[in-house]
């Protein structure tokens, strides 16, 4: 649809709903009482009238009501019901409301914010909540919590290995996930290879995952949006918290810097394997042949200051800055091999009345990479970075009781180094760099609508309009997004999403894992710009007097210009590395159950997921399409939370799924090579991806013992990661057998696997 | 408390076997020819030609007597005979042979045939490509008397060149100590060093070959080099040999290098 007939179809829309009774706008901002917190998805309501809201990501609710007298009722899961009687008269008027926590908060095991109700009444769909709280609870491997591998329990959403922290959403690479902190992107979001995320969980609120459906004004990745906000510092004094655990620590510190009017939060956390094992090196080193153990570590820290100077107007200031570091010294021989995210972000929320918001943030992001070598007199150094300015606003504006219409716009632009080598000798008779250094804008404009058009049904549309320029060439697109709901009963929800997704960056991957030498590369005249189309049809029933939400959704994604490489490319150190890339296509589809229970003694969830996700390029396999290593036939979570008594939690996870597709050589032939001798095995490969690793599965337990400490809260949370010890399958190779006169006399196929069972256990203290 | 502490390292220890065979049932594999011949100035022809085989099939590769080989150079086509064999100088084993020494200047190119069973005809060139020359041999000690060696040499401003380096210690009837290869992609045209890490000591003998290969060569062993760690690497993308021959598996080429030996000693 032409841009200005859509614009006309939103007017339209506008227009045929004008003509309401005076109403007057009550809104304001709900927040927890003890650390004044907002609360997100606080439910507030007038029964009377049979209306109410829900608060957003700021915690801040609207409604829109006619003159006179009612009973304002909030609820939030955790804490105590709130009742005031307002009076509605011929202004707009202001309530803040703080909610007291219910008295023993550990009466009920909560595992989401928003209420089942919320859920099925929401227009949106596909999208997964978590808080901060919630991962806690649950079992982790080595003790370390971790939101994105909790979010990997949720249905549409895969690992890309056993311990991976990559997110796989609905046939998407790891590359097509938008992750944003406070508004701004973090562009690698794990250490140590992928293992752990780079969000420590105590600097962080809540997460919220798209799957599709995604809103206007989200833009730049084709397969999910992961908006992570941090948390507030505390407005009523100050707090310390932190954990001791079995490979790291963490010490968060947050408090007021004047009571109503600003807050700090500071926190950061490290690994320490490193002094365990420069302790080991530190005792061998005399040993003849002794191979010292390379040092790794990774840190990050987390700031966040939040300045309220009027009313009208919150001003945030985040900051992330994570490393990890491997190093190796040996006799003559020194390697370093460093990288992390850099993040900082002004965000300004301006409230111009009751009905009319705008939130504008400045953000620098970057990524980079550095790989250090020095042999004797030959320095060797590579590194890669992409680095972000961006400028965005977002306007929202509720000109009616039953719109919501978002607008704005946001400027990126980026910087990226692709491969910068120096080779350098101390003489100086050696040297010579290679690499490029590309310069990019993107932009993005939307505008959508959020249409309650009765009772029944309710509707989401907009269109997005973004663009990039790099090298002279630029290309421009119109990303239509619509959602639908419709509420067959009090207790059923239909739902349908469309979303139309470009991409124009890509992630220089040639392997199956996320390691930190990916790099970033800007779409160019011979680089297309990637995009995908995905909708979702979806069926939502409440239950058991609202005890249980059961939700199905199917969805269908197409995927055009998907990025791939020549076999055997060079994506390190290369000046045309543009050649290296092949283009072709992909689809990916599936049907997700979710059955959630958030309320009682026992809470949790299960998760079924039926998908199918395949990539075709003309270069690769012969043309013919083939599974990603990723695609999961059948994908089961099931999540059980229970409180056993007041001072002890207990938790399980089982997760089941089909085996990773992978490439096995099928023949081989015999290699001499010019060096002779026995003759050398070389592998044939045939089809990509052609064969299943076994199922994986694996039950986590996990229990939270509330400790009474003098002063303040202290519990110890045991985890066992893979419980009953299954050897779950990380990937298989083919040996050769030898015997005794290192003769071959055969080849078997070995499978490895990574996690044994794993105990941990994690101090954490708050005070 | 306590006790369950204790136990948690016990079940770690226990648990550590991360390895097991498993049984993989592979499709069925159609036997395809694989040629290897590597020409060189002053020699004889050899070639070997051989099957490849289903990955678990046993060890030893079958002969094929019944296949031909043809190098045609010039306006000739010489006969390689069926006669297997092992050549002491070159460490490799043969199936088929001729007699006629090979005599080429560079830019020549040679042609080979090879007709199997079932149809199956394999075929390949390549072109005979100049010496480049070690210009500079030179090693530095580091205070554990351990000695890094230097492999200077100026490549060819006028054409791409791919190169393999080798060093053998001692004898080249052992495996190589440094084995790698590369193009001039990032240094054409200037005086290029390659460099080792601290391996040598005082007495050392070392046997340095600086092969000047061409393109399918250097494309070849990478791909095969690619195809070998993906099996046993998790992060690996599977790879396709990149033969230089058609209608099978295989590298003809020709060899063309320089190569020095020298003894370390104290004082350079």
């Amino acid at each position: 649809m032409p841009l200005t007939r859509y614009l006309l179809f939103i007017c339209f829309i506008l227009l045929s709903s004008a003509g309401f009774a005076q109403r007057y706008t009550v809104s304001g901002i709900v927040r927890s009482a003890t650390d004044s917190q907002p609360l997100i998805g606080a439910t507030v309501a007038v029964p009377e009238l049979k209306t109410g809201a829900s608060t957003d990501t700021r915690g801040f609710y609207t409604l829109s009501l006619p003159a006179g007298s009612y009973q304002l009722q909030v609820t939030y899961i955790g804490y105590q019901p709130y009742s005031q009687t307002i009076t509605v008269n011929s202004s707009a008027q202001t309530i803040a409301i703080a909610l007291q926590p219910t008295e023993n908060k550990l009466q009920e095991v909560i595992v989401e914010t928003n209420s089942l109700e919320q859920k099925l009444n929401d227009n949106r769909m596909s999208v997964e909540q978590l808080s901060s709280r919630e991962a806690k609870l649950l079992p982790a491997l080595f003790g370390e919590v971790d939101l994105i591998k909790t979010l990997q329990l949720k249905p549409g959403v895969q690992s890309g290995g056993e311990g991976s922290s990559g997110l796989y959403v609905r046939g998407g690479g790891p590359d097509q996930n938008l992750v944003l902190l406070d508004d701004a992107v973090i562009y690698n979001p794990s250490h140590l290879f992928g293992f752990f995320s780079v969000f420590n969980p105590d600097a962080i609120r809540n997460v919220e995952l798209y799957k599709g459906g995604f809103p206007a004004q989200f833009g730049g990745r084709l397969s999910s949006v992961l908006d992570v906000r941090m948390n507030r510092g505390n407005n009523e004094k100050i707090g310390v918290n932190g954990g001791i655990g079995l490979i790291s620590s963490r010490l968060t510190i947050d408090g007021p810097i004047k009571k109503d009017k600003a807050t700090f939060l500071i926190s950061g956390r490290r690994t320490y394997v490193d002094t365990f094992t420069r302790l080991i090196n530190k005792v061998n080193k005399d040993k003849k042949d002794y191979s010292p153990i390379p040092d790794y570590y990774f840190y990050d820290f987390n700031a966040r200051l939040d300045y309220k100077p009027t009313p009208y107007d919150e001003i945030s200031l985040s900051g992330y800055f994570g490393r990890d570091f491997f190093t190796f010294n040996d006799a003559g021989f020194s390697f370093s091999f460093n990288w992390g995210n850099t993040m900082g972000a002004l965000n300004w929320r301006h409230t111009f009345n009751p009905r009319l918001f705008v939130n504008t943030s400045l953000s620098a992001t970057g990524y980079e990479y550095n790989i250090n070598n020095k042999i004797d007199v030959f320095s060797f150094n590579l590194r890669s970075d992409v680095q972000d300015v961006t400028l965005k606003t977002d306007f929202e504006w509720r000109p009616a009781e039953k719109h919501t219409i978002k607008f704005g716009a946001a400027g990126i632009k980026h910087g990226f180094t692709v491969g910068r080598l120096n080779f350098d000798s101390d003489d100086d008779l050696q040297n010579f760099s290679a690499g490029n250094t590309y310069q990019a804008t993107e932009f993005g404009a939307y505008l959508s609508d959020d249409f309650q058009l009765n009772a029944q049904l309710s509707l989401n549309y907009g269109l997005r309009f973004s663009g990039f320029n790099s090298q002279g060439k630029t290309y421009t697109a119109l990303e239509p997004r619509a959602a639908a709901r419709y509420s067959l009963s009090t207790n059923t929800s239909l739902k349908a999403s469309y979303a139309s997704m470009m991409q124009y960056i890509h992630l220089v991957a040639n392997s199956g894992a996320s390691l930190p030498t990916d790099i970033w590369f800007p779409s160019t005249p011979r680089v297309k710009p990637q995009r995908s189309q995905q909708l979702a049809l979806g069926v939502s029933h409440l239950f058991g007097d609202g005890k249980y939400l059961i939700t199905n959704e199917l969805y269908y994604k197409w995927m055009h210009r998907q990025i791939d490489f020549r076999d055997g490319a060079n994506v390190f150190v290369n000046d045309s590395l543009e050649n290296e890339f092949l283009f072709g296509k992909g689809e990916s589809y599936g049907n997700e159950i979710y059955l959630e229970k958030i309320k009682g003694r026992t809470t949790g969830w299960l998760g079924y997921t039926l998908s199918w996700t395949y990539r075709q390029f003309d270069e690769i396999n012969d043309g013919r399409r083939f599974p990603t290593r990723y695609d999961r036939r059948h994908d089961i979570s099931l999540v059980l939370l229970h409180k056993l008594n007041k001072r002890l939690h207990l938790t399980g996870a089982f997760v089941y799924g089909t085996g990773n597709a992978f490439s096995l050589p099928v023949a081989r032939f015999p290699l001499q090579d010019v060096q002779g001798k026995e003759p050398g095995i070389v592998p044939i490969y045939s089809d990509r991806n052609s064969f299943r690793l076994q199922a994986s599965h694996r039950l986590d337990l996990g229990a939270v013992w509330k400790l009474k400490p003098k002063r303040g809260e202290a519990d110890l949370t045991f985890s066992a990661y893979n419980a009953y010890n299954r050897r779950n399958p990380y990937f298989v190779y083919f040996e050769q057998m030898r015997d005794d006169e290192d003769q071959t006399i055969g080849f078997r196929a070995k499978q490895v696997s990574l996690f044994p069972v794993i105990p941990s256990v994690t101090y954490n203290f708050k005070f | 408390m306590k006790r369950i502490l204790y136990l948690l390292p016990l079940v770690f220890l226990l648990s550590c076997d991360m390895e097991k065979e498993i049984e993989v049932v592979l499709p069925p594999h159609e036997p395809q020819l694989v040629v290897e011949c590597y020409l060189e100035n002053g020699y004889t022809f050899e070639a070997t030609v051989l099957e490849s085989s289903s990955y678990f099939d046993p060890p030893t590769a079958p002969a094929i007597p019944s296949t031909e080989v043809y190098i045609m150079y010039r306006d000739k086509r010489v006969q390689l005979n069926y006669n297997p064999g092992y050549n002491n100088r070159t460490n490799r084993y043969y199936t088929h042979k001729s007699s006629t020494r090979m005599n080429a200047k560079p830019g020549e190119t040679y042609r080979i045939e090879v007709i199997g069973t079932k149809d199956r005809v394999v075929t390949g060139f390549t072109t005979i490509l100049p010496k480049v020359p070690i210009s500079e041999l030179e090693w530095k000690f580091n205070d554990k008397d351990k000695a890094l060696l230097l492999t200077t040499f100026q490549d060819d401003p006028d054409m791409t060149n791919y190169y393999r380096y080798m060093t053998h210690v001692g004898s080249m009837k052992k495996n190589a100590r440094r084995d790698f290869v590369t193009d001039d992609n990032l240094t054409n045209g200037k005086v290029t060093t390659y460099g080792s890490a601290y391996d040598y000591e005082v007495g050392d003998t070392l046997i340095l070959s600086l092969f000047n290969i061409e393109k399918q060569y250097y494309d070849f062993l990478r791909s095969v080099s690619d195809a070998r760690n993906a099996n046993g690497n998790p992060f690996s993308q599977p790879t396709k040999i990149k033969s230089s021959v058609q209608g099978g598996i295989g590298i003809f080429t020709n060899l063309v290098y320089d190569r020095k030996t020298v003894i370390i000693k104290e004082d350079n």
